[in-house]
């Protein structure tokens, strides 16, 4: 039960509009910490004169939005998408703060206002402040009503560049723990805020200058819901989407993006996808083959699903030592750990909690310290690439890897 | 971290919506003034020039008409039959919105509309604009959503609002699991509560001073005093005398809040009368500009795609001053005509 009594008012909303307005620019600085407590950075802009004196007369939210879009300089363009354009951006009191800025274009074939994928980017990202979630610094409107979201810049490419690049990038076990671990923290983050991300993949982890690795797009995400009320199951890249997911289950958890997470480390050791499906059919298919075929042996009512469908021949659940014959390079811990993240039960998958308590994370090798984890230059074209996309889905020359895109019509 | 006060402290409602009773007083009042000189200023240009400038609306007259508006948005969200989440974030989004904008500025109205479409929306909860506009008279879905973009900046883009209804659950369950209470008196409870939490933290300013578990005690404390006592006697057992009489204060004066609207207040046919002299004072001193939001929507966009006009014409100084856009030719008209006429020189001979 929620027992917060002793919250004070913050001394510094809607205070001064120049100290902060969606948040503070050095929110970053040094990831959580500064921020977490609320405590205002104090960033002094400096006003120009003729600029204040217009906003004498601004209503005070016009006034504000001004102060915002007046801390920021736009740079050169990173990358341009159908959904947002990219930009570099730098805090105009201290060029060194390097900013991306997203700037979302307004939507033609959404002619109901603002674009719900958006909406819920905006909504989710206000909230969450943590070192492994890309950070929302401010958002502004321009004059043509196009809202620019001023996010952290992280110039080193994602997870998906440097999995893909076996020829140039080399990374092990350590490397390999140690970006899981971040990415874990990521998810425990969100669901101990009562947020499914519900779309986990390697080129969402975007990284930072000092390796970091950044969960990012979040425009399919959405809070936990209420008991009893149905939740759409299309969501989540069709390679990393659970079984209780293909099978139409309305109602579920943080265990769907456990699987996820369970699909991106699987994905690091052997630097391809574990289960590319190519269709939904395919991809039930895949998981019965590579994890096991989900009956009401080992996962009670799962064929009372609306479209839980398996083909003919059963496949028993695969023994450790399966697992061990192609990930054994992160160890018995590690691979112990994958299985519990890829348990077809949704009730019995592990926890993102329970998943950061695992011993893995005590075993050897320790996980490689961030700044000296394999990192790829030339990420700068990337990150206009990852964050121009429509948030939720990619791009459609990303092959067979499309989230399908809500469909908002057909919700009522 | 691991907290959930240090987690509410993360949250936008804690950061960009709360504040003390002073301090939204006063911002309160430093957007009851900005719209009175702009609009003072707006009618005195026009041609020809309002005379006498009329009454303005006081802040407290505005604190009177935003508890109205706000029971008439929770009235079409019942009538729209929207969830109960849904109804409550838009009632805050209006309040909210009202906090840096005058209702004189922006028809208040047209924006109750616009916070129920997109309250909805930033709940997840998808209706069809146009079947959304059907449900009100004489209104299209463009109307609706004309307002969206100000009202999405008005609430500084913090589309999560944390609601004290799951607090209740919990409440209740605890106090079930404590086994000394009798069921029908705990039911009996949990609906009162329930009842006040749909309504009178929603209509005053609950949210901006409390956290929701504060508000969920103090309706519960309402609906009766011993369970709520009970509870917070044991979430603080333990812990320093002084800590738990902090919080007993705390939970009494947003009590006294939430007593000021019961929520019978909902469909009271004499108090809504009693606002009908605020809301024809409001007629005759609203912001002639922005009356109707379609309009200044389509000169806005308009603006924006005549692009490069970048520094200071005049007229881009009269854009900043009259904060923003042009309202449409109409309007842009007369305003050159109240220009040509304030030239000492006349207008151009015709």
């Amino acid at each position: 039960m929620a027992v917060s009594p002793l919250v004070k008012h913050p001394t510094d909303a809607l205070q001064q509009v120049t100290a902060r307005a969606v948040s503070s620019p050095l929110k970053n600085a040094n990831s959580a910490q500064a921020s977490s407590n609320g405590t205002p950075l104090s960033v002094s802009v400096v006003p120009n004169a003729s600029a204040a004196m217009q906003s004498a007369s601004l209503d005070i939210a016009e006034r504000m939005n001004e102060d915002e879009k007046r801390k920021y300089v736009r740079g050169k363009k990173l990358g341009e998408g159908t959904y947002a354009n990219v930009y570099l951006g730098h805090l105009r009191h201290d060029p060194s703060q390097l900013v991306a800025i997203k700037k979302i274009k307004v939507q033609k074939e959404y002619t109901e206002g603002m674009a719900p994928d958006a909406v819920r980017e905006i909504k989710h990202l206000q909230e969450l402040s943590h070192p492994n979630i890309i950070t929302l610094h401010s958002i502004f409107s321009s004059k043509d009503q196009n809202l620019n979201l001023v996010l952290e810049y992280l110039p080193l490419g994602d997870l998906e560049m440097l999995i893909r690049d076996t020829d140039r990038v080399r990374y092990g076990a350590a490397d390999i723990k140690a970006w899981t671990g971040m990415l874990t923290r990521a998810v425990w983050f969100c669901h101990e805020n009562f947020v499914l991300h519900r779309d986990i993949k390697p080129n969402n982890c975007l990284i930072a200058a000092d390796g970091e690795v950044k969960l990012a797009d979040f425009g399919l995400a959405r809070s936990f819901a209420d008991p009893y009320k149905p939740m759409t199951t299309n969501v989540i890249t069709r390679w990393y989407r659970p079984p209780e997911l293909l099978f139409g289950a309305k109602h579920y958890s943080g265990a769907v993006d456990v699987w996820s997470v369970g699909l991106v480390l699987a994905e690091m050791v052997t630097r391809a996808a574990y289960l590319p499906g190519n269709s939904e059919i395919d991809q039930i298919n895949l998981i019965c083959q590579g994890i096991g075929t989900p009956t009401e042996e080992n996962w009670a009512g799962v064929t009372k699903l609306p479209e839980y469908t398996v083909p003919k021949e059963v496949t028993p659940l695969h023994g450790k030592n399966y697992y061990i014959s192609r990930f054994g390079v992160i160890g018995h811990e590690g691979v112990d750990l994958l299985m519990k993240t890829l348990i077809l039960d949704p009730k019995k998958r592990i926890t993102a909690r329970d998943m950061l308590k695992h011993e893995w994370w005590h075993k050897d090798p320790k996980p490689t310290l961030k700044k000296n984890l394999p990192k790829k230059s030339g990420g700068e074209e990337k990150l206009g690439d990852d964050l121009k996309r429509r948030p939720g889905v990619v791009e459609e020359d990303r092959g067979n890897k499309v989230a399908r895109k809500l469909d908002f019509g057909a919700a009522r | 971290m691991a907290t959930e006060d240090a987690r509410y402290r993360q949250s936008s409602q804690f950061r960009l919506w709360s504040f003390a009773p002073s301090h939204l007083a006063s911002l309160r009042s430093e957007s009851n003034m900005l719209a009175k000189t702009a609009i003072s200023a707006r009618l005195q240009s026009s041609n020809p020039p309002v005379c006498p400038i009329p009454d303005f609306l006081t802040p407290a007259e505005e604190a009177s008409l935003l508890t109205y508006y706000t029971n008439e948005l929770l009235r079409a969200a019942e009538f729209c039959e929207l969830p109960t989440e849904i109804r409550a974030t838009s009632a805050i989004f209006l309040r909210r919105f009202y906090v840096t904008n005058s209702i004189m500025t922006y028809p208040p109205t047209e924006l109750l509309k616009t916070c129920l479409f997109f309250g909805s929306k930033a709940d997840g909860f998808y209706i069809r604009l146009n079947k959304f506009a059907e449900k009100f008279p004489n209104t299209t879905g463009e109307e609706v959503i004309a307002a969206e973009y100000i009202l999405c900046q008005g609430i500084r883009f913090a589309f999560d609002v944390r609601h004290p209804f799951r607090a209740l659950e919990g409440a209740i369950m605890e106090l079930r699991r404590l086994e000394s209470f009798e069921n029908d008196r705990i039911d009996r409870a949990h609906g009162n509560a329930r009842n006040i939490l749909k309504y009178s933290p929603l209509v005053t300013d609950a949210y901006f001073h409390y956290t929701p578990s504060q508000i969920m005690f103090a309706a519960l404390s309402l609906a009766d005093e011993d369970l709520a006592e009970r509870l917070i006697k044991n979430a603080f057992s333990g812990a320093p005398w002084e800590v738990e009489k902090k919080v007993v204060e705390v939970v009494q004066s947003c009590r006294e809040m939430l007593q000021c609207e019961p929520p019978e207040k909902m469909n009271d046919q004499e108090v809504r009368k009693a606002m009908k002299p605020l809301i024809k004072k409001l007629k005759k001193c609203r912001d002639p500009d922005r009356v109707d939001l379609v309009a200044l929507q389509k000169a806005r966009k308009e603006q924006a795609g005549q692009k490069p006009k970048k520094p200071k014409s005049g007229l881009q100084d009269d854009e900043a001053v009259f904060g923003g856009a042009l309202v449409d030719e109409r309007e842009a008209k007369r305003r050159k005509m109240a220009e040509a006429a304030n030239d000492p020189f006349g207008p151009a001979l015709g």
